[in-house]
């Protein structure tokens, strides 16, 4: 089965969605050793079916496996790499923890971490292209506590060779479309952070056949536009509508050329977009003329893993009506 | 001379984390959640006074963010939705003015009662969020204008400030990390300095300026060095480069500086070599310099807070020795 993406406005997704099923117990048993890792990713499957169910339904062009499997976007990763302790509780907020991974000795691949689950969400996509994501090197170093490294360089190049070898992985079972997330990035808008970030990516990245993509949301990213607009990727996927869409005129400013990402319903409000609000937002990038439609991506702002089910659907639903309606516009 | 102190508050360890679910669940009796709080705090003043800070703060172990006890003690302020707070995985519950905040009652006084015989010799050091962090890390609902909401945050904070200064405080510490945000202007500069002159006015204790997560703008900072306050304290740690750069260019007026030079966001042990050379560097200037951490602990875990306390006392002494200056300790004077 093969399905075509749409030359202009295709849609997609960020990667995460709400956990369906028995996702959440199943990663509870795995960490308490009740489960293996096998046998997680075979139980974890059925929620995976119910995920690109719901994607397909809403009309959803590139999927993802909705991150079933990852309860967190960094402790995922920890708990499968050599190097890094168990961790230790830190505050999120009220009286709320999280158990924040501890890298304690130099850090290795072990294997495969996200690829069974891509290649699972791509045998039942229908034909459809499923984004492999994966958590960035700048994120992981910044949301880990280092006792090892103590060089932020060091660190980030070692991320860097964990993540080229899951890609490389990843690439090899069928994989078109990579994406490597870095929410952390906009927290620390410095040129320096930038640049240390942009090293990595250069090593992650080389000689690599596939779509290049890299998330980052929310934060000041506009003071660090200038620095990342030439990283080695085709497309950059940005959060826009929860920040109202204040990065646009700084697109503009830095004369943006690449495919973007354009993140155009809130994951952080229940309130879902109408279709009407969508294309007009679309309008507002397209009347910038900075790139043609068939650069520009529609999707959330961010993952959809903190919604309930039914507002996710519906909101990924009109992101495809959307998109419908404007390819018969610019088409 | 030389003297250290923790700047800010610490995490809850187990046992305190429980005993608040538990609290919050209502499975808990009142009495014995303050009591928990009440221990964990002796402890934390313990390692402080162990350590041989100059000031001692509480741990401000119940505070769920900087904020949230003085707006629930204050009436026309409530809460709303958690927030990003600064670059950290961390969130806060927006403060929400509705009126001119009132304080119904007093945060600090009753603390600094309890604590300031557990402490002893050592000083409490009472930390309130500043004016203008309140104000623009907050929302307006009040119907008044920024600028006059910002007076009236200041005034309560005063009255605050007031009876914590009854109550036997040592030191008055102003939180202001919405400083280090480089978006701060200019007009803001200016009215942060006059409501720092509202709240340093209304009392006698000395008072310290805290800035941190970052230094902030040039221009922003060149304003602030002539607010009313007798220490200024930024977090150096953080992002060295840009801290010592401003400190070269700028100074710090007739102020007293207290350096961040603990990293209190991450868990390693901190470069003793490097922050020699920054103590050294602005010592060389100042009668008087204070060492302190980066920001509060609340981001690592509770171990690593404890032992962040030890290496600001450890690392001072030794700053002492080498940089051949006397150390402020409160203990070595009773001895
Ligand atoms: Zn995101």
């Amino acid at each position: 089965m093969t399905y075509e993406v749409p030359r202009l406005f295709p849609t997609t997704v960020v990667g995460s969605y709400p956990k369906l099923g028995n996702a959440t117990e199943l990663i509870k048993k795995r960490e308490r050793g009740e489960i293996g890792e096998e046998e997680f990713h075979t139980k974890v499957r059925a929620s995976i079916d119910e995920v690109v169910k719901d994607y397909i339904d809403a009309g959803i062009d590139i999927l993802s496996d909705g991150e079933q499997s990852r309860e967190d976007m960094v402790v995922y990763f920890a708990q499968r790499l050599k190097g890094y302790g168990k961790g230790d509780w830190v505050r999120i907020f009220d009286n709320v923890y999280f158990r924040k991974p501890i890298i304690k000795e130099r850090l290795e691949r072990a294997g495969e971490m996200i690829v069974t689950d891509w290649k699972y969400a791509e045998s039942v996509a229908g034909g459809r292209q499923v984004k492999l994501i994966i958590t960035g090197p700048y994120t992981m170093l910044e949301w880990s506590f280092d006792l090892f490294y103590k060089d932020r360089e060091e660190l980030i190049m070692d991320f860097a060779k964990i993540i080229r070898e899951e890609v490389l992985e990843g690439i090899k079972a069928g994989a078109r479309y990579v994406q490597v997330d870095e929410p952390a990035l906009s927290t620390r808008p410095w040129k320096e952070e930038a640049y240390l970030l942009k090293e990595a990516l250069k090593y992650i990245f080389n000689g690599i056949d596939a779509k290049k993509i890299i998330h980052i949301c929310y934060g000041r990213l506009e003071r660090i536009l200038p620095y990342i607009l030439d990283y080695p990727v085709d497309q950059f996927d940005l959060e826009f509508k929860n920040s109202n869409f204040r990065l646009l005129p700084y697109l503009k400013e830095y004369g943006f050329s690449k495919e973007l990402g354009y993140g155009v319903v809130d994951v952080h409000t229940l309130q879902v977009e109408t279709v009407d609000e969508i294309v007009e937002a679309v309008e507002r990038l397209m009347k910038l003329d900075l790139i043609g439609p068939e650069k520009v991506y529609l999707d959330p702002d961010c993952g959809l893993k903190r919604l309930p089910r039914d507002v996710a659907k519906e909101k990924l639903s009109n992101i495809s009506k959307a998109a419908t309606s404007l390819r018969k516009r610019y088409g | 001379m030389l003297w250290g102190s923790v700047l800010g508050g610490y995490p809850r360890s187990g046992y305190v984390r429980h005993e608040m679910r538990d609290a919050e669940r209502g499975d808990s009796a009142f009495l014995f959640h303050e009591a928990a709080i009440a221990l964990a705090s002796a402890s934390v003043i313990g390692t402080q006074v162990a350590s041989g800070m100059r000031y001692a703060t509480d741990g401000m172990i119940d505070f769920h963010d900087i904020f949230r006890p003085f707006a629930r003690s204050w009436r026309n302020v409530s809460i709303d939705g958690l927030i990003r707070y600064f670059d950290n995985n961390f969130f806060y519950r927006i403060p929400v003015f509705n009126g001119e905040p009132d304080p119904a009652r007093f945060v600090w006084a009753s603390r600094v009662k309890a604590f300031k015989s557990i402490s002893s010799p050592i000083g409490m050091k009472v930390v309130i969020p500043g004016p203008l962090s309140f104000l623009l890390m907050g929302k307006n609902e009040s119907g008044l204008k920024e600028r006059e909401l910002g007076y009236s945050i200041a005034k309560a904070i005063s009255l605050e400030a007031k009876a914590a200064e009854k109550a036997g405080a040592a030191v008055m510490q102003i939180d202001e990390p919405i400083l280090s945000d480089q978006e701060i202007n200019d007009d803001l500069g200016d009215l942060e300095v006059e409501l720092l002159s509202i709240i340093s006015s209304s009392i006698r204790l000395p008072t310290i300026l805290s800035i941190y997560f970052d230094v902030p703008r040039k221009e922003i900072y060149e304003k602030i060095i002539n607010a009313k306050v007798d220490y200024i304290s930024l977090d150096v740690a953080d992002s060295p480069r840009r801290a010592m750069e401003l400190i070269n260019a700028k100074g710090f007026g007739d102020k007293r500086p207290v350096l961040g030079l603990i990293d209190a966001r991450r868990i390693h042990d901190d470069n003793y070599d490097k922050i020699k050379d920054m103590a050294r560097s602005v010592a060389k200037n100042h009668e008087e310099v204070g060492i302190t951490t980066t920001t509060w602990f609340d981001t690592i875990p509770y171990s690593f807070a404890i032992r962040k306390t030890q290496l600001l006392g450890i690392y001072l002494e030794r700053l002492g020795n080498d940089l051949k200056l006397e150390v402020i300790n409160p203990i070595t004077e009773v001895r």
